[in-house]
């Protein structure tokens, strides 16, 4: 590790500080699993400003933590750090809850150029609900241990938007032994698509023309195709009590599947369906423009969906609709670009312009190697007006709870998972730096291959 | 009148006379609403030449900066902006941006194509330029995209938005020359079975361009010669386009940019500039400099790099985001460039990164989005920095830049206010009608490796 980091650290946190660096010095070979047992013991972080984003900010706080689960937490007055804790001096640091980011393909690209490392979509159908992303993440992923570093310790992991129906999210801790320990919820929620993107117009990613049109070609297209398979699983339901054996026992129709790429099982294509057409799990409703925000909502209640919204950075003529909808929105990625003949500010402002409609406002990346610059999505929010608290709230507890992990993960309260993270600063500013990320109370290790490369190139003189 | 000529004139000699010239020249050039004098007082001043000053001031003298300091002498009849708790520093430059150039960036047909002018493509009602100049920039470096080894011929603006395709030319700035290496161009000619398809083809393109631009410049030079001897009926060469930029090139008249990423092809680069006698100006993208910094420092070639964008494709695997710190440190001139429209609105913010990556001061870290990308496109003479004699690009901010928090309040080129963030509407003050919308680089995704 290069003076300059190594230095400004032990300094801050004290003698502490060598046995956090100790015992990550036994995990080095193993990055970028890591065991995620928690350690006997407690480990107290004293002194620090804690960001709780669920009671407020207590300065020169303590945060307990004991076997991976917050313990307590509270100002130095009011509690008690028993005899024999692992003592983190976070004087002058920032303590908050892990990061949570509600829409990346984190283990399902690695070099973006290079079809073999990308799992990200499959392009064969468009109504593919049986799709599950936790069949192609891949832990070991080296921008995983990256992203982290940067104090994001969740995510949810969505397949690409090309389809109206691509597949399942699943809601990932960002450090495990392995794939299993990763994975906290399989299939947190259904992605559903909008608008231009699934379109199957011949036009590849860019709008490039040259390909063959197939249907669905339009936006009607899309819904109607949509529609038909959604009725087609209402049907399945009504039918219910009959074996699930019955594979291809005509419970969903091929009519109105006009794209469908054959060879996928409609049986696994309705049981996926099922739990979204209860209600009893969310689906993401992809959406940029206005008007596909309208029919997009529409489709949803016709089929009473339980929605989260995503995306809508065109969205600014129908702020006050979305509010009426109160559904939770996932905005951004808020450096989408506002369209010609639009302030320079139009997508950059709609976080707090939601929010000031009493909308639950929700930030993600949308990226892979840009997720760890989550953070910063939320300053930029900050800038053009959403409450700082609401800000954290949008990175953390919003997106804990419209993915129903709020009483996890989300915030510093007693009795969630202990996903902390120690920075020398405002989380949200650039010029922040993480110093300790906590993932089920284990005190990560913090390196990845970025780290390694730096340290072993760093100029000597 | 301007209240300065009173004092003028009141000095003696011929000086003032001529400066008398020389500002009623400038006031021509200048829109009707730009006060000769201006001064900004009381902000925190960012110089990115000689460091910060708090409580500072600065004034602009018909579009010149005539003083920076904690007090200027500047006329009683000057307009006087409160700057009080905000911050100043000199217009924000982008070295590597293909704004503005629709869906040609790229003549992708041929991978040497040294005669084309992006000025040729370039759309100077394109939204993002806007965009860019709300977020503080006031010079770009227009390049060819990254499918050739040898694109075209950038343009260099001035982020006048709203005046005319002419107006918005950087004065009397150098040519420079987009070169590419690496995975783009072995994949846009690859696919299509023609050379080059490997690293090896890349660089044996360029070394047969260099020796046929080499046969063309002695030709060229061998007329010349006898025509300054006062030879009568010399027949003139043939006049080849693309040959003549080689040539000049070769003649040191074009700064050569070079769009590149591994430290191997960052060594065989600066070996074929030495072999046939041309200097590179930088190495664009330039992620694994971390690794060669001292040997190119050297060279005294500088890189426009991203800050933490990486592994989009194996030849960025490598990229970390301490790469500009790191160079630098090693002696490496560097800038931070967007190479996006997306990122060229806040650079300041990207420069920011440079503290936590690294720790760069936040002197250190503004000159990287400001003098040292001006001296990559060889304007650092006239902007880049808060200098006496140097242009009024400037730029008031809410807070320090460098904060994700900051946005540009008033943007102002050649001391003459293009955007006011206070104004209704788009917020600039010179632009009436319709903006277009952008072709490559609209997306958030993209990188300029495009080449297709």
């Amino acid at each position: 590790m290069p003076r300059a980091f190594s230095r400004g650290f032990a300094v801050r946190f004290g003698f502490s500080a060598s046995l956090i660096l100790g015992a990550s010095a036994s995990l080095l070979a193993q990055a970028p699993m890591v065991d995620i047992t928690p350690p006997a013991g407690t480990i107290a972080i004293t002194g620090g400003k804690v960001l709780t984003v669920s009671h407020g900010t207590i300065e020169n706080g303590v945060v307990l933590i004991e076997g991976g689960k917050i313990s307590a937490v509270g100002t130095a007055a009011s509690v008690k750090v028993p005899k024999g804790s692992t003592v983190v001096d976070a004087k002058g640091m920032t303590v908050y809850p892990g990061i949570i980011d509600s829409e990346t393909r984190l283990g399902l690209s690695e070099i973006a150029s290079d079809r073999m490392t990308n799992d990200t979509v499959e392009p064969s159908d468009e109504i593919l609900p049986q799709m599950h992303v936790y069949d192609a993440f891949h832990a070991e992923s080296e921008h995983i241990p990256i992203t982290r570093f940067n104090g994001i310790t969740n995510a949810i992991v969505a397949p690409a938007s090309s389809d109206t129906i691509p597949g399942q999210d699943s809601f990932i801790q960002l450090a495990g032994r392995d794939r299993d320990s990763m994975l906290m919820v399989k299939d947190v929620a259904l992605a559903m698509n909008f608008g231009e993107e699934p379109k199957r117009n011949g036009r590849g990613e860019g709008g490039a023309a040259g390909g063959a049109s197939r249907y669905p070609s339009t936006r009607m297209g899309e819904i109607s195709q949509m529609r038909q398979a959604l009725i087609d699983v209402q049907e399945y339901m009504a039918r219910s009590g009959r074996p699930a054996g019955g594979e291809a026992g005509g419970a969903a129709p091929a009519a109105g599947r006009g794209g469908a790429g054959g060879g996928t099982s409609t049986l696994l294509r309705n049981e996926a369906l099922v739990p979204y057409l209860k209600g009893e799990k969310p689906v993401v409703l992809g959406v940029y423009d206005g008007h596909d925000v309208e029919t997009a909502m529409a489709f949803a209640q016709e089929f009473h969906l339980k929605v989260i919204l995503s995306h809508v950075t065109r969205g600014q003529d129908v702020l006050d609709k979305i509010a009426s909808y109160h559904v939770p929105v996932i905005v951004g990625p808020i450096f989408d670009l506002p369209t010609a003949n639009e302030r320079f500010d139009a997508v950059y402002s709609i976080p707090g312009e939601l929010q000031k409609r009493g909308v639950k406002v929700i930030l993600a990346s949308y990226n892979v190697s840009n997720s760890r610059n989550l953070p910063y999505e939320a300053g930029f929010a900050v800038a053009y007006g959403l409450p700082y608290d609401e800000a954290m709230k949008a990175i953390t507890l919003n997106a804990a709870e419209a993915f129903g992990m709020g009483d996890k993960l989300g915030s510093l309260d007693v009795g969630k998972i202990a996903n902390v993270v120690i920075a020398d600063g405002d989380p949200l500013d650039v010029r922040t730096s993480v110093k300790q990320v906590y993932i089920n109370g284990v005190a990560i290790p913090m390196e990845n291959r970025q780290t390694k490369l730096r340290d072993e190139y760093w100029p000597k003189k | 009148m301007s209240p300065f000529v009173p004092r003028l004139a009141s000095a003696s000699g011929a000086a003032s006379m001529i400066l008398l010239s020389a500002g009623s020249a400038m006031v021509a050039a200048q829109s009707p609403t730009a006060p000769a004098d201006l001064v900004i007082k009381n902000a925190t001043v960012m110089t990115a030449s000689h460091g910060t000053i708090q409580h500072g001031s600065v004034w602009l003298h018909n579009g010149k900066i005539a003083g920076v300091g904690t007090t200027v002498s500047a006329p009683a009849g000057a307009t006087v902006i409160d700057a009080t708790g905000k911050y100043v520093t000199p217009g924000i430059i982008d070295p590597h941006s293909h704004s503005a150039l629709g869906d040609d960036v790229n003549e992708a047909t041929s991978p040497v194509t040294p005669s084309m002018m992006m000025i040729d493509a370039f759309d100077n009602r394109d939204k993002a330029l806007y965009q860019a100049l709300a977020g503080g920039v006031t010079s770009e470096l227009l390049l060819h995209g990254s499918a050739n080894m040898i694109g075209g011929q950038a343009v260099v603006i001035k982020n006048k938005f709203g005046l005319s395709k002419e107006e918005m030319l950087f004065p009397n700035a150098p040519r420079s020359i987009k070169f590419a290496s690496g995975e783009n161009p072995k994949r846009v000619y690859g696919t299509r079975n023609q050379l080059p398809s490997t690293r090896m083809g890349n660089f044996e393109v360029m070394r047969q361009s260099f020796e046929d631009a080499k046969v063309y410049q002695r030709e060229w030079d061998a007329y010349n010669e006898r025509v300054a001897k006062g030879e009568k009926d010399v027949r003139p060469p043939h006049r080849d386009l693309k040959l003549e930029a080689l040539a000049d090139i070769l003649r040191g008249k074009l700064l050569v940019q070079i769009h590149c990423y591994r430290a191997d092809e960052f060594l065989t680069e600066e070996a074929i500039a030495k072999e046939y006698g041309f200097k590179i100006r930088a190495f664009h993208h330039a992620l694994e400099m971390y690794k060669v910094g001292g040997k190119i420092a050297a060279d005294g070639t500088g890189i426009a790099t991203f800050t933490d964008w990486y592994g989009g494709k194996y030849e960025m695997w490598d990229g970390i985001p301490w790469n500009a710190v790191m160079s630098m440190r090693e002696g490496v001139r560097v800038a931070l460039k967007s190479d996006s429209n997306d990122h060229i609105r806040r650079l300041n913010q990207e420069a920011g990164k440079m503290v936590h990556y690294g720790g760069a001061t936040e002197d250190e870290a503004i000159t990287m989005v400001t003098l040292n990308p001006a001296w990559i496109m060889g304007i650092d003479d006239k902007t880049g920095s808060l200098d006496v004699g140097k242009d009024g690009d400037v730029v008031i901010w809410n807070m320090d830049p460098l904060s994700t928090y900051a946005r540009a309040e008033k943007v102002y080129i050649d001391g003459d206010l293009f955007f006011d963030s206070s104004l209704p509407g788009f917020g600039t003050t010179h632009f009436s009608g319709v903006m277009h919308g952008s072709g490559f680089g609209a997306g958030e995704d993209d990188d300029d490796e495009g080449g297709n």
